[in-house]
């Protein structure tokens, strides 16, 4: 649970569920927005891990 | 979408009690107005966020103007409301530096507070008849 991946996961949860009960007004429509965001951010955030993988920090 | 009260633009007045309770209570703006599934949806959502964030060890940040990253991110905090003023009022969120979640922490508790701040923004345009 307390993993990087973990907590993303959670963050990406609780952001995608607010901002898609914001901008639908809908239930059903409220779902399937919260989905997508959701994958986008899961998404976005493991491609944007591998992308930063080469750098030295 | 049902009728509910915020089909018809509130009073002035009304209209920042509604934004007050929005910001005290995550969800109250749009409980007042009618909406109960999205108040309830950022009760629930916002306070387990929050509370998330204080169980990973997050700080809540005092008002220090010298530092303003540390003030903004106490605005940022304030933006939830009475979860925030108890919290703070019990001691809760002192924050471990050292907790290998801290910096995690505070990441939830701060944008808990600010999609709060946003809730609260859209509470006032749905009671001024805008949405």
């Amino acid at each position: 649970m307390t993993s990087h991946f973990g907590l993303m996961v959670v963050f990406a949860l609780f952001v995608s569920i607010v901002f898609a009960t914001l901008m639908r007004d809908e239930p059903r429509e409220q779902l399937k927005f919260a989905g997508r965001l959701f994958l986008g951010f899961v998404g976005a955030g493991v491609l944007i891990g591998w992308l930063l993988y080469p750098l030295p920090l | 979408m049902p009728a509910t009260t915020a089909d018809r633009a509130q009073p002035d007045t009304t209209t920042y009690l509604i934004c007050a309770a929005a910001w005290l209570i995550p969800g109250a703006g749009h409980l007042w107005l009618g909406r109960r599934q999205k108040g309830i949806v950022f009760l629930v959502a916002l306070t387990f966020m929050f509370l998330f964030g204080l169980w990973l060890e997050g700080a809540l940040f005092p008002f220090q103007l010298a530092e303003p990253l540390v003030a903004l991110g106490a605005l940022a905090d304030l933006g939830m409301g009475l979860p925030y003023i108890i919290a703070r009022a019990t001691g809760a969120g002192a924050g471990q530096v050292v907790a290998i979640t801290y910096e995690y922490g505070n990441t939830f508790v701060i944008v808990a507070g600010l999609l709060n701040m946003l809730v609260v923004l859209d509470a006032f345009d749905i009671a001024k008849g805008r949405k």
